[in-house]
């Protein structure tokens, strides 16, 4: 049985189009004359493909604007933000990075979602010597990041293939089959998984890449149904995996589905019944349910929006709460230079944790190392920028995400 | 590829022709007596599909009341617009239409996300199994998707064929000028014209809600797929556009078994191009000389 | 400032190519093409990939605009013999093919991976800076080239058939002249810019992918057409100008109404540019600053 919370869902209906729009004042926007402001720029994909997270992602950062802004601002500059809509497209993005880089004077983009607009607004955010935060997959921006300003709170996607390949090795899986969603973060995954699985001599049963915006997947599920797997890679987002996992239930044939955390959700759940979502495997980062700073955030975050936050609202939270940690410890006169150099130590191993911005500020006040450990990931960063995070596997039970196992992250061999 | 692949996607293609033959009658209808091609039908068909999401989450769960609510809205939001607009450009170009037509259905598209957000919704429906004869699955959903678009063909098919306002839509189709000539009156054909293919839009957008998921680009995406079918079967006949669809659903599928998901679109185009160039009209159509 | 402002008007330019070649295929020909965006991808994929093995970048536009271009001639044949709203939605058709089929080659195109690091115009000559003031001087003149060619083409004896096409084609015919021949070649040409456009953009973004050319962009140049009135070059500027004007003035938009979210104001944005379609074609057919029409139909 598909049972739909009504009045969540009704409420969903007018959060989504209306409720955000109370936050379009964006929150401590006053400042005082000649403050010194650090100009932030939001680029999300509101519309487009990335619609269903964007709005969340702009609304995360708000909430850690908000929350910088509530301690006095970073090195006692606080954060102003302008947000554009880069309508998941390369070109309207192109002009939106433009426009904030040119009108707004940021110093650094943040939210950057889709791997086509992250590798479109390098070259002009490189230029322009501007730190940029993203939740891109593709690895080709690990090779773009020429000047080391960008960084990737998202994990590649080799690091989530191979992670989708050693949980169906871990759980005893034979034949696996992968189906994906024709992008390049999810074509990639799919490459990944194929690889990292025949490297260790196994053999993928079916490998589908499907065209979006279908109303039905019966035929492309059939093709990958007939080769008996024991288990899918399913690499989806919510609607396309919605009609799939419909299909796959009514069809009847067992099997399980490993699938990104950010579509394997309490969402999915809500758009499918609990009967039908029984059993799916969900990798996401580590961080969820335990982690301080992610319960925080979840909490505060659920507040505003009256939901879950999904993991890229996580990563965006992230992004600006360890961009104004660089920047308390490079000092209120640094430049952007010195900020991003100081985005490295303030996150990496061997200095205090600390779980947000205030704790994080006052240990660097005592003139002490900090680590900010994020409410998406540990955020160690790699030499390109990159995050290598853990990962969490969730089974969903009774409609709910369990966590089963830890497995560190890594690149494939 | 065996033979029980191929008739699943067979019965698959038959259940998304049915169900997308009701816009496409829409079209063609409209393309036979208004002269041109509707770009916001499938806008309507969205509509229609959050209609019911709306109807089911503010007036309670029943599906038939939230299906009949779909009808009737996308019925009255499309005589609206052909009171404003097609109306008055009854007597301009066929690309002056198009291009309006395209106005409307961005109009109506981003009403929608104005109030819904793009996020999908859900039709709230029991998941049921698919009864399963040895390989080959029919899914009960389906039967009563395929019933219920059935029921409406027939009643539409009755009325062009049986009554008077029937004979008198034909007649307009068949010629204009010749219509007008016999002292037929336009206005109420024109009427009876857009509630049909308003409702029949609104019907195919619910059915395809209950299939899938309601999304903004729902119907928007499945322009190109209707028009070639519309085209295949022949412009401006109403069997035509039924068996077109169907056969075209029919091919889709099958083909994706053998060339990849993407090359769906191409095949599509290639279908299309060939009915165009070897039979213009259709396999049903009447000759339609370039003008 | 002046970066965006050039960056803006970059857009304008590349918009204001692709319209012209649509002008000279509908406005001055009749012909109902929307599929002008996969001439478009021809050409951006054309130059890119042939500048990323090396190429120079002029060849490699020219290869782009040829590529387009030829791409046209079957289309061109077909268009012979179908009437307006057929080739309507073959066009349409084929612009979403030449999609898929980008999407899906990767051994190409590398798929929806898309395009980094194609080699930026002017990189190396002049400093990194300058490149886009350069790039925008360059589409000025490749605009300006462009329009005295459409000019000189519609005021030359061929010019006058493609318009007499428009108008009255059983007249064209009867006068011994074969349309299919000139109309073929008229879209041709027109799908050539759309291609060079489509070339140029390329070597501005230095990144492509599939995504970018959706049968979207198609519309929005209808829109400016419509907007600026067909049938003058004039109305091409004013419509593309007022277009992207609006596109990216709306985002400015958001500092007027302060309690409207991004999403709504995505809307609202779409929203607008529906109605004024719906209202130019009824109340101002000739274009918002057009003279009155001189054809009826």
């Amino acid at each position: 049985m598909m049972k739909q919370p009504y009045n969540l869902s009704r409420r969903a209906f007018l959060v989504s189009g209306t409720a955000a729009a109370g936050l379009g004042a964006l929150p401590g926007q006053s400042f005082a004359q000649g403050e010194r402001v650090f100009r932030l720029g939001a680029l999300n994909s509101i519309t487009g493909i990335g619609g269903p997270y964007g709005p969340y992602m702009l609304e995360a950062i708000k909430l850690a604007v908000a929350e910088v802004n509530a301690a006095g601002g970073a090195a006692g500059r606080k954060f102003q933000l302008f947000a554009e809509d880069d309508q998941t497209k390369p070109e309207a993005a192109v002009l939106a990075v433009k426009k904030l880089v040119e009108i707004n004077k940021v110093e650094a983009v943040v939210g950057i979602w889709a791997s086509s607009v992250g590798l479109a607004t390098m070259p002009i955010t490189n230029d322009a010597n501007l730190i940029t935060m993203n939740t891109c997959g593709a690895p080709e921006m690990l090779t773009e990041n020429k000047k080391g300003l960008a960084w990737m709170f998202q994990a590649s996607n080799a690091i989530f293939g191979n992670a989708f390949a050693e949980v169906a090795r871990r759980r005893g899986f034979k034949r696996p089959a992968v189906m994906a969603f024709n992008n390049s973060t999810f074509v990639g995954q799919a490459n990944y998984f194929k690889s990292a699985w025949e490297a260790n001599g196994g053999k993928v049963s079916a490998f589908v890449i499907y065209e979006p915006n279908q109303s039905s997947y019966r035929t492309e599920l059939a093709r990958v149904l007939a080769s008996k797997p024991d288990v899918i890679s399913l690499s989806a987002y919510r609607p396309d995996a919605t009609i799939i996992l419909k299909e796959w239930y009514q069809s009847g044939q067992d099997c399980k589905f490993i699938m990104p955390g950010w579509t394997a959700n309490e969402d999915l759940v809500k758009a499918l019944g609990k009967e039908a979502t029984e059993g799916l495997i969900s990798i996401s980062n580590v961080a969820a349910e335990q982690h301080p700073a992610f319960k925080r955030f979840a909490a505060e975050f659920k507040t505003i929006t009256k939901r879950e936050p999904d993991i890229f609202a996580a990563q965006c939270y992230d992004m600006v709460i360890t961009l104004a940690l660089a920047l308390e410890a490079a000092g209120a006169q640094a430049d952007v230079a010195a900020i991003n150099g100081q985005i490295r130590t303030v996150t990496g191993t061997g200095g205090t944790k600390a779980n947000s911005f205030v704790e994080g500020r006052d240990i660097l006040r005592k003139g002490q190392k900090v680590d900010y450990d994020g409410a998406s990931s540990r955020l160690e960063f790699g030499k390109h920028g990159e995050t290598v995070p853990d990962f969490g596997v969730f089974d969903i039970q009774d409609g709910r995400l369990v966590l089963k196992e830890t497995i560190p992250g890594q690149l494939p061999a | 590829m065996d033979w029980i692949s191929i008739a699943n996607a067979v019965i698959n293609g038959v259940v998304i022709g049915m169900l997308l033959a009701l816009p496409a009658l829409a079209i063609t209808l409209v393309f036979g007596i208004a002269r041109f091609p509707n770009a916001a039908t499938g806008d309507y068909m969205t509509l229609g599909a959050y209609t019911t999401i709306a109807s089911q989450m503010f007036l309670g769960g029943s599906i038939v009341v939230a299906v009949l609510g779909a009808m009737t809205m996308t019925a009255a939001i499309s005589l609206l617009m052909y009171f404003w607009v097609f109306r008055a450009l009854a007597e301009r170009s066929h690309v002056s239409r198009l291009i309006a037509s395209i106005g409307v259905a961005f109009a109506v598209r981003s009403t929608i996300t104005f109030f819904a957000g793009q996020d999908q919704y859900v039709v709230d429906l029991p998941l049921v199994r698919a009864w399963n004869f040895g390989g080959i699955r029919i899914l009960p959903t389906d039967l009563y998707i395929v019933g219920a678009a059935l029921i409406a063909l027939l009643l539409v098919f009755c009325v062009m064929y049986l009554t008077p306002t029937g004979r008198r839509m034909r007649a307009i189709a068949d010629s204009p000028e010749l219509a007008a000539a016999s002292g037929i009156r336009a206005r109420r054909v024109m009427i009876f014209l857009w509630a049909v293919a308003g409702a029949f839009c609104g019907l195919g957008g619910a059915l395809l809600g209950i299939k899938a998921v309601v999304l903004p680009e729902l119907g928007w995406e499945l322009l190109m797929p209707m028009f070639a079918g519309v085209i295949l079967g022949g412009i401006g006949s109403p069997v035509g556009a039924v068996l077109g669809i169907v056969t075209f659903s029919i091919a889709q599928e099958v083909a994706s078994l053998f060339v990849g998901p993407a090359y769906k679109v191409v095949l599509a185009f290639l279908i299309l191009l060939c009915v165009l160039l070897l039979r213009p009209q259709g396999m049903f159509g009447r000759p339609i000389a370039a003008r | 400032m002046e970066g965006y402002l050039i960056a803006i008007s970059i857009s304008v330019l590349i918009y204001l190519l692709m319209a012209s070649g649509l002008a000279l295929q509908y406005g001055f020909t009749g012909l109902v093409n929307f599929g002008h965006v996969g001439f478009f991808a021809i050409g951006s994929y054309t130059s890119a990939l042939l500048a990323l093995k090396g190429v120079p970048i002029p060849v490699s536009l020219a290869a782009a605009t040829a590529l387009a271009a030829l791409a046209a001639y079957p289309l061109g044949m077909i268009s012979l013999r179908l009437g307006g709203d057929y080739l309507a939605i073959v066009t349409l058709g084929f612009s979403e093919a030449v999609r898929m089929t980008l999407q899906t080659e990767e051994w190409l195109t590398r798929g929806m991976h898309g395009l980094p690091g194609i080699p930026r115009l002017f990189a190396g000559w002049v400093d990194p800076r300058m490149i886009d003031f350069c790039i925008f001087l360059l589409l000025l003149a490749v605009c300006a080239v462009v329009f005295l060619l459409i000019h000189h083409i519609i005021r030359s004896p061929f010019g006058r058939v493609i318009e007499a096409i428009r108008d009255n084609e059983v007249a064209v015919r009867a006068l011994g002249k074969n349309p299919a021949q000139f109309k073929t070649r008229s879209l041709m040409i027109g799908a050539g810019i759309a291609g060079l456009a489509g070339g140029l953009q390329a070597h501005y973004l230095t990144f492509i992918s599939p995504e970018q050319y959706v049968p979207l962009i198609t519309f929005y140049i209808w829109i400016a057409l419509v907007l600026g009135g067909v049938g003058s070059l004039r109305g091409v500027v004013i419509g593309t100008v007022l277009l992207v004007g609006f596109l990216e003035g709306s985002r400015f938009l958001r500092d007027v109404f302060t309690g409207v979210s991004e999403v709504q104001l995505a809307s609202v944005r779409i929203w607008i540019i529906g109605m004024a379609l719906i209202c130019v074609v009824l109340y101002r057919p000739q274009g918002l600053f057009g003279k009155s029409s001189r054809r009826s139909n």
